[in-house]
């Protein structure tokens, strides 16, 4: 019995670097709108700036209207991913018994988790906005044999939003271990400068994919 | 290291190689025609910009399923 605790049950590194970052997200949010006042002070103006931005950025996909409703997920979608990936670039991540922490977006199941859960939110949003039978006649438009290829798609686009995110923040993950093992000093500066960019984009990425897919799902018929 | 394992090796390089290839001439020419579009019609730089990277992260899906599988073979080398 302890041996399938140990096995399955017990929190991983993984587990406990996700709950750190979890912690630090809250404590940021909680610190920066403990008292909230007209003329903002440094915190709260940062926490600001961040959600007029993804506002601005998550409106342009959705529209105006729709975005007040899927805001909250989309916007802690990308917190959550950016913190996790640029938590690779201090030092102590990696893979091994020897490394500190594990970067969570760089464990398959992390990611998958999120895939599943964007799954659910965009066949539920569908649901609740044409209603159950309207909404798998959807799938039977515009033209009724397309209708396997449609639900394919649906299971597709999870499994690829999660192998995206996975494979980029491995990849970036491995490489900058290969480059350390090459020349430690200053090399693997140059990839820690492309995934500043890299996290960002993959974040956006995932976030953006699920913003349309949202869009897509509850799109008014015409 | 046996030849089981050299040959695994030769397929983990070209799983990652030939994804890579197809995903960057892809990528390239999505940036290409995205930059075109900016430099005629500055005032849809936004909008262009958002899509290319949608456009750029379906492909990269390609490249990161070579990517998965080299990964998957390596296991396999040990």
């Amino acid at each position: 019995m302890s041996e399938f605790i140990r096995e399955y049950i017990a929190p991983t590194k993984t587990v406990y670097s996700m709950w750190v970052i979890m912690a630090v997200i809250l404590l940021f949010c909680f610190i920066a709108t403990r008292n909230m006042k007209d003329k903002p002070g440094v915190l709260q103006n940062i926490a600001e700036m961040i959600v007029s931005s993804l506002l601005n950025f998550f409106s342009g996909v959705l529209g105006e209207k729709k975005v007040r409703h899927y805001f909250p997920m989309l916007a802690s979608f990308f917190v959550l991913i950016i913190v996790c990936n640029y938590t690779g670039l201090l030092p102590g991540a990696g893979e091994g018994d020897e490394a500190l922490f594990t970067v969570p977006t760089s464990v398959l199941a992390v990611t998958a988790a999120m895939a599943v859960i964007s799954f659910v939110t965009v066949q539920s949003a569908g649901i609740k906005k044409h209603g159950l039978g309207k909404y798998l006649l959807t799938f039977f438009k515009p033209f009724v044999f397309l209708f396997p290829i449609l639900i394919l798609e649906q299971f597709t686009r999870p499994l690829s939003m999660a192998l995206r995110l996975y494979g980029n923040i491995h990849g970036e993950e491995l490489a900058t271990e290969t480059l350390f093992g090459l020349f430690p000093i200053g090399l693997p500066l140059v990839m820690n400068v492309l995934s500043l960019l890299f996290c960002f984009i993959q974040a956006m990425v995932f976030t953006m994919l699920l913003a349309v897919f949202i869009n897509e799902a509850t799109e008014d018929e015409e | 290291m046996t030849i089981a394992e050299g040959l695994i090796a030769i397929g983990v390089a070209l799983a990652i190689g030939l994804s890579t290839i197809g995903v960057g001439i892809g990528q390239g020419l999505a940036a290409a025609k995205a930059l075109e579009g900016m430099a005629r019609q500055p005032e849809m730089k936004g909008q262009l910009q958002s899509v290319m990277i949608l456009a750029m992260g379906f492909m990269e899906a390609l490249a990161i399923y070579g990517l998965v599988i080299a990964f998957m073979l390596i296991a396999k080398i040990g």
